[in-house]
């Protein structure tokens, strides 16, 4: 046996520079890079972490978000069990793209992935959206929301942990979506996530 | 007391990691499991559990020694256990691959491609290798702030890609390596790193400077062999991805890096499916109609390049969807503001069909011929003669691919009719176009070239020609006077251009030296002569200097006629005419031809010397005198019954076509107006326009050939005689 007994893939998404791997480095690794350059393609991290008295594997598949690796990107979406959609509180136009991603996401990934919204670059001074309009298109959207900091490492660990542990929650009740490796349809399901999914912001 | 194999592995490990595996307790233990393959799977799991511990107290040094002798354990046991092992062994390689070290990637890649090189008895079909496709796609994007790190890398996760393709593409059952979820990862990330290099710009290739471990190299390789192993339903698969990719990477202008991938596609796929791929990217080029005419002409640029290779493959239904689909896309761009790049973009979908029928056989090439004939409109809009003379372009470039051997499969009533008529409907242009077409198809000895011009001098031009074959005289009688009758429509038109009665002179004299006989020299007299009626003909409202012109015609084909068949009379004659011309300062009756004419000219058009003119009974004497029938002449000439008179009445077809086998040519009879397929792309309506005859149209036959028959019982005996058809079949026949 292995040394783990759930395995969750994560997989990060959002507009270019917003964050995704600054917030992967700061929880995988506990640092945050400097002059971290853009992500190429899709980069992946591994990490235990433990809950309860379960250890639990996260599979982090961090992509670019630069519009020329899209075809690429989308093909990890497919798998995911949770994705993480990430905007920068300080600039307007990550926010505005996020139905763009959502649409995306409708499209490529499973309809039963525990989808979560987050702001990041709290410590910056110059906020541009709102915490109460993140939040509020996070609900519309049945979405998780959490505002984080990679830099000052606020948030950073709760988000991972709060995903793997509602993971496990799925797991245990059998809701997580089985994947069919013949179909890209996985178990639709009808039912929204649950009255636990809405909004969770710090 | 420790299990043996448990020992026994411990064993394998040194004291210290830089001394490496202890190489003789390695033997021991392959010996063991050689003897005791059951035990086979404990190893495997116990060597993980040794690594995993190492990996995690970063022991890097003992990972490396434990990876090696299963590696070893892999090669030397071929036993059905070694199934349960490959399961301990696959966990291991994932287990480095998890790791951020390049060094343990790297290591893990080399076995996992020596795994993909052995032959399983047994292959584990709930196996999945979804980790390693996702991983090993990542790593082929490494950005590793290292660029020598970066590279290896990069060249393992390709190497990896390869080990998956090798080890699930021959059973679909282990894991369908064709689907989407695969193919959008492994494509773009082989792509990615071949976009980038110069090796493909370099045509040469010069081998010695190939680095083995260079990406590109690698990737391009891969990409060939998943290529080479893909089934028809495949072919899909890997072409979205690829497609996509370059549409995202921009990567279609320039376009040597699209030339070059779809190059090796092509080369690689298993030929009877690479018609495939064209198709694949023709709908791409629909799918791109709203994108920029630069990308349209990149993307078609790339079909030109590899639908050569395609074209030796495709069978029936498939060239006619190609050239359909090409067509639709020129029609479409005729119909879209014009300006250069899109006019660039239609010439490179000419170029595009020219190439693809370049490899066809030449029966294909006439029905494709047919079949664009069908497409053209016979309108008179701005529109349709823009879209009449880009699809004409298209012909042209068929044409000029097509090996004329015989005129009658040369120039099917299907083609022809349509041809002719266009030519009166269609504006100049189009006209001229036509005659270019003529040119090409029937210019079996290359003299166009020679002949382009009205000219005199013939003599000394090296006219090259062979003598007329049985079914082309056939073909002459059968369809002349079709195409006299035309050609003659156009002369008469007050807006003809000089370029444009050059043209038709063109025409005229490439007639002549393909098809001039005995059978056909009368028919063909008649109808210069008739060019000289035109030019003093009061009935039509042509200008002084396009009389001037036809006369100049009249010489130059009367100079030429003699060239071709040796009638000694009629050579003299066309001396002595050019002469007097000459003499009586009447060089605007000669070539060459002339917009203006300086000044006065003498004399004017209508008071022109008889003996400046060709004389009808003079060329009736010197058929006679070279014993040639000139029944024929005579009559016609006597009767006035030159065609003339019959300008408005475009074919005078119907008593011709008492004589076709085929009843279906009946189409060219006039007062029944061919009909035309609606803009219907179904491949039964390409057979349909190819069989030249439709269901719908059987009625409509049987009502002809009862007006034909009438037409028959009808008509005097003159006017049979005076048809070269019915006369010519007389003579074969008694
Ligand atoms: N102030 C502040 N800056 C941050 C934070 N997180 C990331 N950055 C900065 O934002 C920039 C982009 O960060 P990345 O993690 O590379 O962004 P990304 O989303 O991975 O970008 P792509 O890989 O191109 O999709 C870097 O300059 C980071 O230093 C944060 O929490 N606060
Ligand atoms: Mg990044």
């Amino acid at each position: 046996m292995e040394d783990y007994k759930f395995l969750f893939k994560v997989v990060l998404v959002g507009n270019a520079g917003v964050g995704k791997t600054c917030l992967v480095r700061r929880f995988t690794q506990g640092l945050f890079p400097p002059g971290q350059g853009a992500t190429i393609g899709v980069d992946f991290m591994i990490k235990t972490v433990e809950i309860g008295n379960e250890k639990i594997k996260l599979q982090i598949w961090d992509t670019a978000g630069q519009e020329r690796f899209r075809s690429i990107t989308q093909s990890y979406y497919r798998s995911a069990h949770a994705l993480i959609l990430v905007y920068d509180i300080s600039c307007q136009p990550t926010f505005d793209c996020l139905t763009d991603w959502l649409r995306e996401i409708e499209e490529y990934a499973s309809s039963k992935v525990l989808r979560v919204l987050v702001g990041n670059k709290i410590d910056r001074d110059d906020r541009e959206i709102p915490t109460h309009v993140g939040e509020d298109f996070a609900q519309r959207h049945n979405m998780y929301y959490l505002e984080t900091s990679a830099k000052e490492s606020d948030n950073v660990e709760r988000l991972f942990m709060q995903i793997a542990a509602e993971l496990m929650e799925q797991a245990r009740s059998k809701e997580l979506p089985r994947y069919d490796i013949n179909s890209q349809n996985i178990n639709r399901r009808t039912t929204t996530i649950g009255d636990s999914c809405c909004s969770r912001s710090s | 007391m420790r299990p043996r194999y448990k020992r026994l592995v411990d064993n394998i490990f040194p004291q210290l990691p830089q001394d490496g595996l202890v190489k003789s307790n390695m033997e021991k233990l392959v010996f063991y499991s050689l003897s005791s393959p059951e035990k086979l799977d404990r190893i495997g799991e116990y060597l993980f559990q040794r690594a995993s511990r190492d990996i995690s107290r970063k022991r890097n040094g003992f990972v490396v020694i434990a990876m090696e002798a299963m590696d070893q354990l892999l090669v030397a046991c071929h036993a059905q256990t070694l199934n349960l092992f490959v399961e301990s062994f696959l966990r291991m390689i994932q287990k480095l691959l998890e790791s951020t070290e390049p060094d343990l990637q790297v290591l893990a890649t080399q076995s996992f491609v020596k795994f993909a090189n052995i032959e399983e008895d047994t292959p584990s079909y709930h196996r999945r290798y979804d980790f390693f496709v996702s991983k090993f796609s990542s790593m082929c994007h490494s950005n590793h702030s290292n660029p020598e790190v970066r590279i290896t890398i990069r060249t393992a996760g390709i190497r990896g890609l390869e080990g998956v393709i090798r080890k699930t593409v021959a059973d679909d059952l282990v894991e369908n390596i064709w689907e989407a979820n695969h193919m959008d990862k492994i494509l773009p990330s082989l792509l990615y790193n071949m976009q980038d290099s110069k090796y493909y710009k370099d045509e040469t290739g010069s081998p010695e400077v190939e680095d083995k471990n260079d990406p590109a190299l690698l990737a391009d390789a891969c990409i060939r062999e998943l290529v080479s192993r893909a089934s028809f339903g495949h072919v899909r698969s890997v072409l979205r991805p690829v497609l996509r990719h370059f549409d995202l990477h921009g990567l279609w202008v320039p376009n040597s890096f699209a030339v070059h991938t779809f190059r090796i596609i092509m080369c690689s796929i298993q030929s009877q499916y690479s018609y495939a791929v064209v198709e694949s990217l023709m709908s791409h080029l629909d799918e791109n109609s709203d994108s920029s005419p630069k990308i349209r002409t990149s993307i078609t640029h790339v079909l030109s390049k590899i639908i050569a290779i395609s074209a030796e493959e495709s069978v029936g239904p498939s060239v006619l969807e190609v050239i359909n689909s090409l067509l639709g896309h020129v029609r479409m761009s005729a119909s879209k503001v014009s300006d250069t790049e899109e006019a660039q973009y239609r010439e490179a979908l000419i170029g595009c069909l020219g190439e693809f029928t370049a490899h066809l056989p030449d029966y294909q090439k006439v029905e494709i011929m047919v079949f664009i004939m069908s497409k053209i409109p016979q309108g008179n809009s701005r529109d349709d003669s823009r879209l009449q003379l880009m699809l004409l372009k298209s012909l042209l470039t068929v044409g000029k691919r097509y090996t004329n051997i015989a005129m009658n499969t040369t120039f099917p009533v299907s083609l022809l009719d349509p041809l002719l008529r266009l030519c009166l409907s269609g504006g100049i242009d189009t006209a001229l176009m036509v005659q270019g077409i003529l040119h090409v198809l029937l210019d079996r000895h290359s003299n166009a070239e020679k002949l382009s011009r009205p000219t005199l001098d013939v003599a000394d031009a090296g006219l090259a020609f062979e003598p007329c074959s049985r079914s082309d005289t056939i073909f002459m009688r059968k369809f002349g006077e079709e195409i006299y009758t035309c050609l003659l429509e156009i002369l008469s038109l007050n807006d003809v251009t000089v370029e444009c009665i050059e043209s038709i002179y063109t025409t005229l004299a490439l007639i002549a030296v393909e098809l001039l006989t005995a059978h056909t020299i009368t028919a063909y007299l008649t109808m210069v002569y008739s060019i000289q009626e035109i030019a003093l003909s009061q009935n039509n409202s042509l200008s002084f200097p396009r009389r001037y012109n036809l006369h100049a015609v009249v010489a130059a084909l009367l100079v030429l006629v003699p060239e071709i068949m040796q009638i000694a009379p009629l050579k003299e004659y066309a001396g002595k005419l050019i002469g007097e011309r000459r003499s009586a300062g009447a060089a605007h009756l000669l070539p060459e031809l002339l917009v203006t004419y300086p000044g006065e000219v003498t004399p004017p058009a209508f008071q022109i010397p008889v003996n400046l003119l060709v004389d009808q009974a003079v060329l009736g004497e010197c058929l006679q005198a070279a014993g040639l029938d000139t029944t024929v002449m005579t009559r016609s000439l006597t009767h006035r019954h030159s065609w003339v008179e019959s300008t408005g009445v475009t074919m005078r077809g119907s008593v011709t076509d008492l004589n076709s086998t085929d009843v279906e040519s009946a189409n060219s009879t006039p007062g029944l107006p061919r009909k035309y397929p609606e803009e219907e792309l179904s491949f039964e309506a390409m057979k349909r326009v190819l069989a030249d005859s439709t269901e719908a149209t059987k009625e409509e036959e049987k009502q002809k050939r009862e007006q034909l028959f009438n037409a028959f019982r009808n008509t005097t005996f003159k006017d049979i005689v005076n048809n070269n058809t019915v006369r010519f079949q007389v003579v074969i026949f008694i």
